[in-house]
């Protein structure tokens, strides 16, 4: 039987950022993957790395440290990750949006974001494709790109380079315990002794919980993304709307149109080849990846409204991730009391990509020194921090299995 | 929003067929299709069908096509042209672009039967103009009368590449050399009988090295393989060829099917991964049938009967036919399926057909 320190489960970006992590400081490290590297969500949203649309709070503070770590990572990783500082942008159109980011943008200065409001003509100077009838726009030069795909295979070919073992297709079918310690895990490719165990499984994270008892409040949020033709540069940097902000932290502010139920904010982007991905909604429906006609007309409609030019472009695809939400928008990261050597890194919602580096290294830390030199509350991101029997509710409030549809 | 009883997407055979079948029974249809006219592959098909009378034995394809359409205009049925279908969505909506603009139709019931597409072959100066499916150069010579190009070299002597390279020369081109990597011929004996007696020689057990030329074909480089499927060095044959044609098979055109969530099982003899159907021609979602080459590649006639299948299982499920009537309709075309489905070369199909069907009594 194969011997392993640490197995870690689910080869999305987290989960290949732990495994790297742990590698590079010399831990022996299995990553278990049931399908593909990045087959998720990962390999299902955008590529921003946006500071401006964290909660000001821990929740930025972590995004802070881990922005720090991407250049390192572009200059270590064999794989190009396309990351790059062109800075991003959040647009507001109304006179009460307005009011709303100057109070966040004001508590995100406090943090260190380096963030200012513009008036609607320097943000039309900054990004010409604007609508004219906009109020204005946020700008953080902070705020950076990165190719959500390659970081993941980044993160998992420098964890094989540093002496990882990499099982792909390959299911985790239970996990064993003695005296309350893990001692080994069970596949449909054999069974892999080990003292250690990090869930990096995202939406999918509550399934490997229940295999030791343990109740996991992460439900899946679905974001619907479009794809359109290459075109020439058009976007610069990440757009996003003050909306998507609204959509994000404050649902109920919506309304209760369908575009609200929907949940639709802008999120803008283009890639590298010319591609622009146009998000997206925030639904709750369960585990479908489906993706909707109505969604997508409602997203293309608001997307045209900020960014006229988007008319004239054809769309070539369109498909849907799921962000693993979680009652108070932080990830659930670090050591779980209940059981020893069982490690949570899911969670993260739809800040998965610009969390990913911080995540790996807090688990590293923790899992090898017991604690992190960074200055990051451990205690605000375990799971202990939910009640148990709150968990039930939460799900049934947020259409945890589809049922609503 | 616009409304119908069954959405056929796709105006090839198996579609018409189809939307006649459910028309004649009294529903109302509306066929969608990409192109600028009805007919699919069938106006390009200027011989005459195989098999017996009930499959149009002796009738040239672009007849039939014309028949069809006859019907389906006398019968009232909708087709709608230019209208391509992007997306099957939450309760039977589907989504298409016509003139550039999006549009939507609400269908109690779907019929996919989107065909299906040339498989492509990889070799150097595969992508220089001049190198194109032999069933594009079909279209060029007999829908739109062009000729790709007046010294052709046919890889592949399944059917399509033994009556196109006819056509070919029919059409004035002079075909240099039909290609063949495997030890025999794939298509009927007597096609390839024809284009030898019209003096093109057939090299077995031989492919593309190399296709020269700067901007377009200007030569191709011949090779033996051997039993291994190795390329022999030192048997390069070089023809002066100006158009390279490749009738390597055709793959199902699944993509909406995909999208829609249908299940699928891979049956290499039907082209690869192909959505489960059942008897009814029914997939694993309900109101969502298929037909034609996207179930799998066969030819047109049984194109046709799979279209007509569904359209009867459609007709029935809408209540146009009482359980006896859909019956006897039914079993008459489950009948000339089977015949087509035999001999030398449809027996192959045929079991395939019944694996495709087994996976879906093992789902349920």
């Amino acid at each position: 039987m194969q011997s392993t320190d640490v197995v870690v489960i689910g080869g999305g970006v987290i989960g290949c950022s732990v495994a790297y992590h742990l590698a590079r400081r010399g831990v022996s490290v299995t990553l278990v993957e049931k399908s593909d590297i990045a087959s998720g969500t990962s390999g299902a949203c955008d590529k921003a790395v946006l500071l401006q649309s964290k909660n000001p709070g821990l929740h930025l503070k972590m995004a802070l440290e881990s922005v720090k770590l991407f250049p390192g990572l572009q200059e270590e990783l064999d794989v190009d990750i396309e990351f790059k500082k062109d800075g991003g942008m959040i647009v507001i159109y109304t006179e009460e949006q307005w009011k709303i980011m100057e109070q966040f943008v004001e508590r995100q200065n406090k943090l260190g974001l380096a963030v200012q409001l513009l008036g609607k003509d320097e943000a039309r100077r900054r990004q010409p494709a604007f609508a004219e009838n906009i109020v204005g726009s946020t700008y953080s030069p902070m705020d950076g790109e990165v190719n959500p795909i390659y970081l993941a295979l980044g993160f998992f070919r420098g964890a094989k380079k540093y002496g990882a073992k990499t099982m792909l297709g390959t299911e985790v079918r239970g996990i064993k315990l003695e005296k309350g310690r893990v001692c080994s895990v069970i596949t449909d490719r054999g069974n892999i002794n080990t003292n250690n165990v990090v869930n990096a499984c995202g939406v999918y994270a509550p399934f490997i919980g229940a295999m030791v008892g343990l109740d996991i409040p992460i439900i899946p949020r679905r974001g619907q993304i479009i794809v359109t033709e290459p075109v020439a540069p058009l976007i610069h940097g990440d757009v996003n709307c003050a909306r998507y902000i609204t959509a994000k932290f404050r649902p109920e502010l919506l309304g209760n149109d369908e575009s609200a139920r929907l949940g639709v904010g802008l999120s803008l982007g283009q890639t590298e080849n010319g591609n622009l991905l146009i998000g997206g909604t925030r639904e709750f429906v369960g585990y479908s990846k489906s993706t909707t006609h109505r969604a997508l007309r409602a997203v293309l409609k608001h997307a045209v409204k900020l960014v006229p030019a988007l008319k004239g472009i054809n769309v070539i695809r369109s498909f849907a991730g799921l962000r693993p939400y979680t009652p108070d928008g932080l990830p659930i990261l670090g050591r779980v009391t209940r059981i020893k050597g069982f490690y949570m890194a899911a969670g993260h919602e739809g800040d998965g990509i610009a969390l990913s580096a911080i995540t790996g290294k807090l688990l590293c830390d923790v899992i090898t020194y017991g604690t992190t030199s960074l200055d990051i509350d451990m205690n605000k991101l375990s799971l202990e921090r939910f009640k148990e029997e709150d968990i039930d509710v939460f799900r049934k409030s947020h259409n945890c299995y589809g049922d609503a549809v | 929003m616009k409304t119908t009883d069954i959405a056929v997407i796709g105006a090839g055979p198996a579609g018409l067929s189809c939307a006649v079948e459910a028309a004649r029974a009294g529903a109302q249809v509306t066929v969608l299709d990409e192109n600028l006219k009805p007919g699919g592959q069938l106006f390009k098909q200027i011989h005459k069908f195989f098999g017996s009378r009930e499959h149009k034995a002796g009738i040239r394809g672009f007849r039939i096509g014309q028949q069809l359409l006859e019907e389906t205009e006398k019968l009232g049925v909708e087709v709608l042209l230019d209208a391509a279908v992007y997306g099957i969505y939450e309760d039977r909506l589907i989504a298409y672009i016509t003139d550039g603009k999006d549009h939507t139709i609400k269908a109690k019931k779907i019929v996919m039967a989107t065909g299906a597409s040339e498989n492509a072959l990889a070799f150097p100066g595969c992508t220089l103009p001049g190198v194109m499916g032999a069933g594009a150069a079909q279209t060029m010579i007999n829908v739109n009368r062009v000729l790709p190009g007046q010294k052709i070299i046919m890889v592949g002597s399944g059917n399509v590449g033994l009556i196109v390279s006819y056509q070919l020369m029919q059409a004035g081109a002079d075909v240099l050399a039909l290609i063949e990597a495997a030890p025999k011929i794939g298509g009927y004996g007597v096609h390839a009988a024809k284009i030898r007696r019209a003096g093109v020689q057939i090299y077995t057990s031989t492919t593309i090295k190399e296709v020269l030329g700067e901007e377009k074909v200007e030569g191709v480089i011949a090779v033996n393989l051997d039993e291994k499927w190795q390329q022999v060095t030192g048997t390069e044959k070089h023809f002066n060829a100006d158009t390279v044609c490749l009738a390597v098979g055709l793959s199902p055109l699944t993509e909406l099917a995909w999208m829609a969530g249908c299940e699928f099982t891979f049956i290499p003899s039907l082209g690869g991964h192909v959505p489960i159907h059942d008897r009814n021609m029914e997939t694993t979602l309900k109101g969502i049938y298929i037909a034609g080459d996207i179930t799998g590649v066969e030819e047109a006639s049984s194109a046709m009967e799979e279209g007509r299948l569904a359209g009867v299982a459609c007709a029935e499920s809408l209540e146009y036919y009482d359980e006896n009537k859909a019956l006897e309709l039914k079993n008459q075309i489950w009948d000339r399926l089977d015949a087509l489905r035999t001999g030398p070369f449809g027996e192959g199909r045929f079991t395939a057909k019944l694996k495709q069907l087994d996976a879906r009594r093992q789902l349920a």
